[in-house]
């Protein structure tokens, strides 16, 4: 087949979907300067100028992936996904130590997180590996070869510890397994066995997790401590209102009830809620459902198995994301500490969203035309 | 295509993404839902939460009122009390609060060779401050003076976080003048009562004592408020709106500050008491109690020491022996006695009886002072000698219930009801007290002790010149009373009120007349106890009286003496204690002349008595 010019690839491109990933990447960081303004002395905060250089890199890989073919890349999956997991032993290893766990790497003065690119690998690898023509779904082997797959770097980035980011894995992995037509009995036993661990997981939590869980049942049960960031994002989004108090006028923002720590990266969406009110929720919401419906889309379009999987793994790792994100926020669920896609501050985490978006739009433009 | 091979695995795998997008999509209805309810449904809910968390709502106190003498002359005010204050907010460092604390001690420590003297606050009060009233300035030095206030303006006043803080303080400008009267503020407590909440309350100032504290009420003024948002770490942020504080009522006290001081003075500094009143109305031209204390001493605070000293002295400086001092008023209580008998027709103006020096009754033997007797004398000569064996005739004659009923009308053994706390009833005996308390009969020997003055009988000055001045003005008992007007905020002139009449005797004028003539005589004639209380041009009426107290081996006395002046238009009526005096001739009456020197013959020599 022959590869159109780039060009030619980016005019295919579902615009929708790349309006709605600049959207949102546009009110990241509006918001991060929001939640990181101090006073009128500086017209940028060093936090909204990183923020708008890893749009850039982002945005970068964004293009790039788009004119990767995403079959090529796949082809050495295998490659990438060891990379990640020599990545994430060196975490283990040699890496830096922020509020109690190894999650980044110092590279050349930057700090990565290898979690975030082992999620995308990790993908793409079982994509691939779900995707040969040669797998027979309904093997049980291909099903715990999938599993032990996902399991390798589950288990390293739990070691670090990052319990929300190795928790993603299984979502991407249980909707790739059902997109791929694995036959729902086998789903239904991981269920079974997700829920027969779920009493032995809590064991395996450190003290600061069980806490975060127990505050989320009970807030007023360490309001001051542990409860703080949930009863204060409630507060904000609550004040909000229909139409917020304006940008840069949210009190539990401005006034640091929102801890300052958090505000930019797990609790942005308060800031935004709080400011906006119920309308700039809405508008986040939506642009999100356009690159939910469009993502998808692009997986019902695609020209192959592959690109189904990916569009669907990444669409899932988006909503899921986004969604334990916004509840936690909201006080719908507990702490985790995940990140909002494109909105939350942190370099890593935005150069993979935008990878992985890039290689939906990657199977998209080279979808079949019908 | 599809549509003919339903199990196709295409199809299915589009069935399952589509069934995807359903899940993905039902997630973001149940978040938009949930935040519809809770940013829009239930967002008052949040609002009151967030209100409530950071604004916070400070109490200004009031602006106290002053106090001024009946001639418009200062007695209490209020005066700025410049202050260094730091504004933590600005001093705040980065990391742990010791980092703050830290560089808040650098800052005082460079401000303590400005200022001259080290700063009034150590680390703990930083730490106390940072706890408990972060949004408020941290007062670091109190009351400079004008060559700190100078140098601190000059060289501190730019440091940043530093500011200048001026606060009212009380100020008495004549010091110990009148301290029983005017009384004392303290640091008040937080009122409870108030209907708003405030969370931070800055310094007030409550009266503690004397008019200070019973007026209180009318002096405090009202309090006003500022509202401030502040952030999470407690540093104030901006002001949200401010109540101003409104001043209080300035008072105009009947006193009259020279007079005040010349009967501080006549005391000299003796335990004892001086009170001067206008007969006409009532009103207390001088409340001196003796020792007294300096009132500046208690700005902004007393210090433990000081108040120590002033509790254990065994003067008792506290004690306002005016009002709150009780005696045996002695002699000076025989013109009740008198009285009494005349006006329940039991006694005759001319009546006379002989004084051989004692008094048999049945088996007891009552002495006069006088132990050579004074012969026979009629009500006036007695009332000019003192003689006991004549009124213990009258008394008798009388009953105790005559004499109880006399002096109760005139104001013993009851509060007056004048403006201050502490004020003692005193004690006039009964046949109902003595069953009550002794559970014993009244006899007549109880009675002959009453009627010259002694036995279970107390009495304060207040209550004696409150007697004086009735005598004075012909039988009318007006209540004493220190405050004589108000002046709301803003307004120039002082309000009065009409003097408050207590009683008002029905005395024969007959019956009055030969009482004061026998008063007159005391002061004036050759026979007099009270001659050397003379003064000149001035025709005064007096009785000197000098009560036993304590056990009869220990020959302790009060000397008392009451008068008023000038004999045919009083203008004040006057008594005079001194606690452990020789007798009333001989202590009170030269307290008395002294005074009334000076009060008739302002600013001339004394020439002494004579």
């Amino acid at each position: 087949m022959n590869e159109p010019k780039s060009i030619a690839l980016f005019g295919r491109v579902d615009w929708l979907f790349v309006l709605a990933t600049f959207g949102l990447t546009l009110i990241g960081i509006l918001f991060i300067y929001s939640a990181s303004y101090r006073n009128d002395d500086e017209w940028m905060t060093a936090l909204t100028r990183r923020q708008v250089l890893w749009a850039l890199v982002g945005g970068f890989c964004f293009m790039v992936a788009i004119l990767t073919d995403y079959r090529k890349l796949a082809a050495n999956a295998w490659w990438i996904y060891g990379i990640c997991l020599v990545l994430l032993g060196l975490v283990l290893v040699i890496g830096v130590k922020i509020y109690g766990a190894y999650r980044w790497l110092n590279l050349f003065g930057i700090q990565v997180q290898p979690s975030e690119f082992a999620k995308l690998g990790t993908l793409l690898l079982l994509a691939r590996y779900l995707s040969l023509p040669s797998r027979d779904m309904s093997e049980f082997k291909t099903f715990y070869v999938t599993l032990l797959i996902m399991a390798a770097p589950f288990i390293l980035v739990l070691r670090q510890p990052d319990l929300g980011t190795a928790l993603m894995l299984l979502p991407v992995t249980l909707a790739l397994l059902f997109v791929g037509g694995v036959p729902l009995r086998y789903l239904a036993i991981l269920a079974g066995i997700g829920l027969l661990l779920t009493p032995l997981g809590w064991f395996a939590l450190d003290g600061y997790q069980k806490e975060r869980i127990l505050v989320f049942f009970d807030p007023g049960r360490d309001p001051l401590g542990a409860g703080w960031n949930k009863i204060q994002s409630e507060i904000a989004v609550g004040s909000g209102g229909l139409t917020g108090k304006g940008f840069l006028m949210g009190t539990q923002n401005i006034l640091g009830f929102l801890p300052r720590t958090v505000a930019p990266t797990d609790f942005i969406f308060s800031v935004i809620a709080e400011e906006r009110g119920f309308v700039g929720a809405a508008v986040v919401l939506g642009l999100y459902a356009v690159m939910l419906i469009s993502g998808i889309r692009a997986g019902i379009r695609a020209r192959d198995k592959l690109g189904r999987l990916l569009a669907a793994g990444v669409t899932t790792m988006l909503f899921c994301h986004l969604f334990v994100n916004i509840a936690m926020t909201v006080g719908l669920a507990p702490i985790t500490g995940l990140p909002l896609p494109l909105i939350s501050y942190g370099g890593s985490f935005m150069v993979c969203t935008m990878a992985g978006l890039g290689l939906v739009q990657s199977v998209y433009v080279r979808r079949l035309e019908r | 295509m599809a549509r003919n091979v339903p199990t196709s695995v295409l199809d299915d795998d589009l069935l399952r993404l589509r069934l995807l997008l359903v899940v993905f999509l039902a997630g973001l209805t149940l978040l938009g839902g949930y935040l519809w309810r809770i940013q829009v449904a239930h967002s008052d809910r949040y609002e009151v939460d967030l209100a409530k968390q950071s604004i916070r709502r400070i109490r200004i106190p009031g602006v106290r009122g002053g106090m001024v003498d009946r001639h418009g002359l200062i007695l209490a005010d209020n005066r700025p009390s410049h202050g260094v204050a730091l504004y933590l907010e600005e001093l705040r460092r980065p990391g742990p609060w010791r980092n703050t604390i830290d560089h808040v001690e650098q800052v005082m420590a460079s401000l303590t060779g400005i200022i001259g003297r080290p700063p009034e606050i150590k680390r703990e009060d930083i730490w106390i401050h940072i706890r408990r009233r972060l949004p408020l300035p941290l007062l670091a030095w109190r009351d400079l003076d004008e060559a700190a206030l100078a140098r601190f303006v000059e060289l501190g006043g730019s440091i940043p976080g530093v500011e200048l803080y001026t606060q009212a303080v009380r100020v008495y400008p004549h010091d110990a003048l009148a301290c029983h009267a005017i009384g004392y503020v303290g640091r008040a407590d937080p009122p409870e009562d108030e209907e708003e909440r405030f969370h931070f309350y800055l310094p007030e100032m409550a009266g503690r004592a004397g008019l200070e504290r019973t007026m209180d009420h009318w002096l405090r003024g009202e309090a006003g408020g500022r509202l401030m948002r502040v952030d999470v770490s407690g540093y104030r942020r901006h002001d949200l709106g401010l109540r101003p504080p409104r001043r209080g009522h300035d008072l105009m006290l009947a006193l009259d500050a020279d007079i005040q001081r010349m009967a501080e003075q006549a005391l000299d500094s003796r335990p004892g008491s001086v009170v001067v009143l206008d007969p006409k109305n009532g009103d207390v031209l001088a409340l001196a109690s003796s020792p007294g204390y300096d009132l500046n001493r208690f700005v902004p605070s007393i210090s433990s020491a000081n108040w120590r000293a002033l509790m254990e002295d065994p003067d008792t400086p506290l004690l306002s022996r005016a009002v709150a001092g009780t005696y045996p008023p002695g002699s000076t209580f025989k013109m009740i006695t008198g009285l009494a008998g005349l006006i329940n027709g039991r006694s005759r103006i001319e009546e006379v009886h002989n004084c051989p020096g004692y008094f048999q009754l049945g088996n007891v033997t009552f002495r006069c002072w006088n132990r050579n007797g004074h012969g026979p004398v009629n009500l006036q000569q007695a009332i000019e000698v003192s003689c006991n064996v004549y009124f213990f005739h009258i008394g008798l004659q009388t009953g105790i219930d005559g004499i109880y009923h006399m002096a109760s009308a005139l104001g013993l053994g009851g509060r007056s009801g004048i403006e201050l706390d502490g004020e003692q009833p005193g004690l006039l005996p009964n046949a109902a007290w003595k069953r009550q308390v002794h559970r014993d009969g009244w006899r007549d020997g109880d009675t002959c002790n009453v009627s010259i003055g002694q036995g279970a009988l107390l009495v304060t000055p207040l209550q004696m010149a409150m007697m004086t001045a009735a005598l004075a003005n012909g039988g009318t008992v007006y209540q004493p009373r220190l405050v004589i007007g108000m002046r709301p905020e803003g307004s120039e002139v002082f309000s009065s009120e009409a003097p408050v009449v207590l009683n008002r005797l029905a005395w024969d004028r007959r019956h009055i007349e030969v009482t004061r003539l026998g008063m007159k005589d005391v002061v004036m004639s050759s026979r007099g106890t009270a001659r050397t209380a003379r003064i000149p041009d001035v025709v005064v009426a007096g009785k000197t009286g000098t009560a036993e107290f304590g056990r009869k081996e220990d020959r302790k006395r009060h000397a008392w003496m009451v008068a008023f002046a000038p004999y045919d238009d009083p203008k004040v009526a006057i008594a005079v204690l001194v606690d452990e005096g020789k007798s009333g001739g001989e202590t009170a009456a030269p307290v008395m002349r002294q005074l009334l020197f000076g009060i008739f013959h302002p600013g001339a020599a004394d020439g002494g008595a004579g």
